[in-house]
C-alpha cells in the first residue's frame, strides 16, 4: 500500500466512550465485562458490518487493561486449529494475571458466523466445549446470528445486538477526520458519503480516504461516482472508475464493487490499458501487473478461489501506476480478441486447409507446414515453374490466389 | 495418387528411399539394418532430435524396406499435432490394425508412424502406452519427437531410442550439390555455404531454400540470389511486430500480434518461440538490449504457461519491448 495507514486503523477509537453510536450495546457489553463472574461466561455481539463490534472489544481491552487473544475468519477454525490457539490460552490462568499491567486475558472470536461447514469441521462444537471449560471470558462477534449453526452458541451466551450507526454521528466523525487530515470538505459531500454507507462506519471512512486523500479537497462533485454497495455495477462503470482512480485504494474499491465477471474484466482491462497509459515505461509497468493478475487467475483455476484477492490486488496496482497521467478516453469494446477471431475466421480456415494439403505431401504437421514450408511455396509460386507445384500440392485457384496475397509470415 | 518419383518439391523428390541413401547417420542406419534383416526382432522405435535431421525419412525408409512397393498398405502415418485427441488416435490405430492383413512375407506386423508425438499431453501418452500394449501382437510403433524428455518414461522404456543430432555441414553441402547436379542447376560454392549456414543443420530448410533459389534465377545461383530467397522466406511479421514495439508504437505492434493469432492461427507460445528465434537475427540491437529482451521473452514465456489468457501475456511482453526500445533506442 502506498498510503501509510488505512484511516479506519489510524482513527480506530482507543476508548469505549469514543466508539460512536450503539450506546445500549456499549453499556450492556461493559456491564458484562465488569460482572462476568455472575453472568454467562460467553457473550455474542451481533449486527451488520462496520458498526463497531471489533472496535468496541479492542477499546475495552485498552481501557480495562486485559489482553485479547484473537482468532478471526482468516484463520482456519477446524477443531484442531481452535484447540491449538485457544486451548492453552483458556486452560491456564496465565502468569500475566499476577503482573500489574495486565488484568488477564479474554478470547475473542471474530466472525463466528463465517465458520464454514466442511473446512472448519467440528468448529462450533469445539467452541461450545471451550466456553464450558474456559477459565477466561469468551467474546464472539457475528453479522448474522440467525443461522442454524450458531443456535447452540446463542444458548450459552449473553447476547448484545448492534444497529446501524445513525447518519449524523457518522458525519460528525468524518468531519473530525477531515480536520485532523487537513482536508477541506463540503458538508454536502460528507453527508452523501455517510448516507451512502448505510450506517457502516468503516465503509464511510474508506470512501472518504479514497476520494479525498490525494487532493486534500472534497466537493459534492467528487462523490458522484459513489454507488451503493449492493447496486449492480456494469463493465463501463467499473472500467471508468478503475482507470480514473486517484489511488490504489480507490482502484481496489472500484474492482471490489464491480459485478462484472473476472475473466471479462481482465480481458477488457488488457484491451484498454494502452489508451490509459501513453508513456511506454508506465504502460510496461501496468501491463506487468495485469500479467501477474493473469498468472494468479491461472493458479485459481476452478478451485483455488482464495487466491482471488491477489488477482484483484495486482489489477488494482495496474490502475495506480501513475494516477496523475489520467486523461479521459473512450473504451474499446467488445473485446479485441473476439472481433479479430470473427473477422479472420475465413483466412484462418483457408490457410489451415492449404497446410493440411502440404502436410499430406511432405509428411509434416499443419503447424510445421505453416512455419517451415509455406514461406518457400509462397516464394516459389511468385516465380517460374509454379504450375507443377500447384498441381502436385493439389491447390485450387482460390488457394493459390490466397497464398499470393498472404502477408509474409 | 501421384508416385513419389514424380514429386515436384525437391524435399520429397530427393527424400531417400532406402536406409543406404540416408545422409550422415551411419551408426543409426547400421543398427536399423540389423532389424531389417530379421524383422521379427524389431522393437518399437523412438526417434528423437531437432527438425530436418531425417527422422521422418528414416521411418519411411524402414516402411519401404519392410514392405517394399506395398508399404502404404501396411503403414499408418499419423501426426500427433494434427489429430484432435487421443480418441482419434485410438480409433484410427484400432481400425488400422483390424483391417490391415498383419502379415507380409516374414514381417509379422503392420507399422504405425506417429510423428510429433511429444506434442501429446501426459494423459494422452498414458492412453497411447495402453494402445501400444494391446496392439503389440499386430503392430509396431515408430514414435518421432523433437525432445525425448517430453515422452513419458513407460513409453521410453518400451522403445529402442535413437537420437538424431544436427547434420554435419559437409554432408549437407555434398547433398545439396548432388541435388543441384541432378536438376541441372549450377550453384556457386559461396551460395551453397550461405544456404547451409542459414539452415543450421535442418536439411528441409536447406533444400527448400535451394529449390526456391532455382525458381528465382536461371543459370548460376550465386550468393546474392540465396540472400534474396532467405530474406523473402524468413518470418517478417514477427520481426515487424517486434520492431514496431521497439520503436514505441505499441498499438500497431499489438495489431500485428492479433493478425498472427487471427489470420495465421498461431498460439501464444508459438509466437513467443518465434520472437525468441528472430531476436538473434535482428540487426541494430546493442548486446545489452538483446540480453534484456531475451530475458523478458523468457520471463513471459514462463508466465504464459502459468496464466489464463495468452493475449494479456503477449501484450505485456510487447509493452516491455516498447519500454526497452525507448530507453536505449538510439541504435535502432
Amino acid at each position: 500500500m502506498r498510503e501509510d495507514l488505512l484511516w479506519v486503523e489510524k482513527y480506530r477509537p482507543k476508548r469505549i466512550a469514543d466508539v460512536i453510536g450503539n450506546e445500549e450495546a456499549k453499556s450492556a457489553f461493559t456491564d458484562w465485562l465488569k460482572n462476568k463472574h455472575r453472568s454467562k461466561k460467553a457473550i455474542l455481539l451481533y449486527g451488520p458490518p462496520g458498526v463497531g463490534k471489533t472496535t468496541l472489544v479492542n477499546a475495552a481491552a485498552h481501557e480495562f487493561g486485559f489482553r485479547v487473544i484473537e482468532m478471526n475468519a482468516s484463520d482456519a477454525r477446524s477443531e484442531k486449529a481452535i484447540c491449538k490457539v485457544a486451548g492453552p490460552a483458556t486452560a491456564f490462568v496465565a502468569l500475566d494475571t499476577f503482573s500489574s499491567e495486565s488484568k488477564g486475558n479474554v478470547l475473542f472470536m471474530d466472525e463466528v458466523d463465517g465458520i464454514a461447514g466442511n473446512e472448519d469441521r467440528g468448529g462450533v462444537s469445539t467452541i461450545l466445549r471451550l466456553i464450558e471449560e474456559s477459565r477466561i471470558p469468551v467474546i464472539m462477534a457475528a453479522n448474522d446470528p440467525d443461522i442454524d449453526k450458531l443456535r447452540p452458541l446463542k444458548k450459552v451466551s449473553a447476547l448484545v445486538r448492534f444497529h446501524q450507526v445513525r447518519i449524523p454521528l457518522i458525519i460528525a466523525m468524518l468531519q473530525e477526520i477531515c480536520q485532523k487530515e487537513h482536508i477541506e470538505a463540503e458538508f454536502e459531500a460528507l453527508e452523501r458519503i455517510a448516507e451512502n454507507s448505510q450506517g457502516d462506519v468503516r465503509s464511510a471512512i474508506n470512501d472518504l480516504q479514497s476520494l479525498a486523500e490525494a487532493s486534500r479537497k472534497l466537493t459534492l462533485q467528487d462523490t458522484v461516482g459513489l454507488s451503493a454497495r449492493n447496486k449492480d455495477v456494469g463493465m463501463d462503470e467499473t472500467l471508468g472508475g478503475y482507470f480514473s482512480a486517484k489511488s490504489l485504494l480507490e482502484a481496489s474499491m472500484r474492482l471490489s464493487r464491480s459485478s462484472v465477471d473476472y475473466d471479462e474484466l481482465l480481458m477488457a482491462i488488457g484491451d484498454n490499458l494502452p489508451l490509459r497509459y501513453r508513456d511506454p515505461a508506465e504502460l510496461a509497468e501496468a501491463y506487468d501487473f495485469v500479467s501477474q493478475a493473469d498468472v494468479f487467475r491461472g493458479r485459481i483455476g476452478t478451485e483455488n478461489w482464495h487466491l482471488l484477492r491477489y488477482f484483484f490486488n495486482s489489477l488494482a496496482m495496474a490502475a495506480a501506476v501513475s494516477p496523475g497521467s489520467y486523461q479521459p478516453f473512450s473504451l474499446i469494446s467488445p473485446p479485441i480478441r473476439v472481433i479479430t477471431l470473427f473477422w479472420t475466421k475465413g483466412r484462418r480456415t483457408m490457410l489451415n486447409n492449404i497446410c493440411g494439403k502440404i502436410g499430406q505431401r511432405c509428411h509434416v504437421s499443419r503447424a510445421t507446414a505453416k512455419t517451415d514450408v509455406v514461406p518457400y511455396v509462397k516464394a516459389m509460386l511468385s516465380r517460374r515453374k509454379a504450375d507443377e507445384i500447384v498441381s502436385w500440392l493439389e491447390l485450387d485457384n482460390e488457394e493459390v490466389e490466397f497464398l499470393g496475397k498472404l502477408n509474409r509470415l | 495418387m501421384v508416385a513419389e518419383e514424380d514429386a515436384v518439391m525437391w524435399v520429397e523428390k530427393y527424400r531417400p528411399k532406402t536406409l543406404n541413401e540416408v545422409v550422415d547417420l551411419k551408426d543409426i542406419v547400421e543398427s536399423l539394418k540389423a532389424f531389417m534383416r530379421n524383422p521379427k526382432t524389431m522393437p518399437h522405435l523412438l526417434l528423437a532430435g531437432i527438425p530436418g535431421t531425417g527422422k521422418t525419412t528414416v521411418a519411411l525408409c524402414i516402411a519401404r524396406e519392410l514392405f517394399g512397393q506395398n508399404w502404404r498398405t501396411f503403414t499408418l502415418e499419423l501426426n500427433a499435432s494434427d489429430e484432435r485427441g487421443i480418441d482419434t488416435v485410438r480409433e484410427r490405430v484400432k481400425d488400422f490394425s483390424r483391417y490391415s492383413r498383419a502379415a507380409f512375407g516374414n514381417v509379422p506386423f503392420a507399422l504405425i508412424i506417429l510423428d510429433e508425438s511429444d506434442q501429446m499431453t501426459g494423459p494422452a501418452q498414458t492412453a497411447l502406452r495402453r494402445i501400444m500394449e494391446t496392439s503389440s501382437r499386430t503392430s509396431r510403433f515408430i514414435l518421432i519427437c523433437n525432445q525425448s524428455g517430453k515422452i513419458i518414461e513407460p513409453i521410453q522404456s518400451r522403445c529402442a531410442i535413437f537420437r538424431f543430432s544436427k547434420l554435419d555441414r559437409d554432408a549437407m553441402i555434398d547433398h545439396l550439390c548432388c541435388i543441384a547436379k541432378k536438376e541441372n542447376v549450377t550453384l556457386s560454392r559461396e551460395a551453397t555455404e550461405r544456404i547451409v549456414d542459414y539452415a543450421e543443420g535442418d536439411l528441409r530448410h536447406a533444400i527448400n531454400a535451394l529449390q526456391t533459389a532455382a525458381a528465382y534465377k536461371e543459370g548460376v545461383i550465386d550468393e546474392k540470389t540465396v540472400t534474396q530467397v532467405i530474406g523473402e522466406a524468413s518470418p517478417l511479421q514477427v520481426q515487424l511486430m517486434m520492431r514496431k514495439a521497439l520503436f514505441g508504437d505499441f498499438v500497431e505492434s499489438r495489431k500485428m500480434m492479433y493478425d498472427l493469432i487471427g489470420s495465421f492461427g498461431f498460439s501464444g507460445s508459438e509466437i513467443v518461440r518465434q520472437m525468441q528465434r528472430e531476436l538473434f537475427k535482428m540487426s541494430g540491437l546493442t548486446p545489452e538490449q538483446r540480453a534484456d529482451l531475451a530475458n523478458v521473452i523468457g520471463e513471459y514465456d514462463y508466465r504464459l504457461t502459468q496464466g489464463a489468457n495468452s493475449d494479456i501475456q503477449l501484450s505485456a511482453l510487447l509493452a516491455q519491448f516498447a519500454k526497452i526500445g525507448k530507453v536505449k533506442g538510439e541504435n535502432l
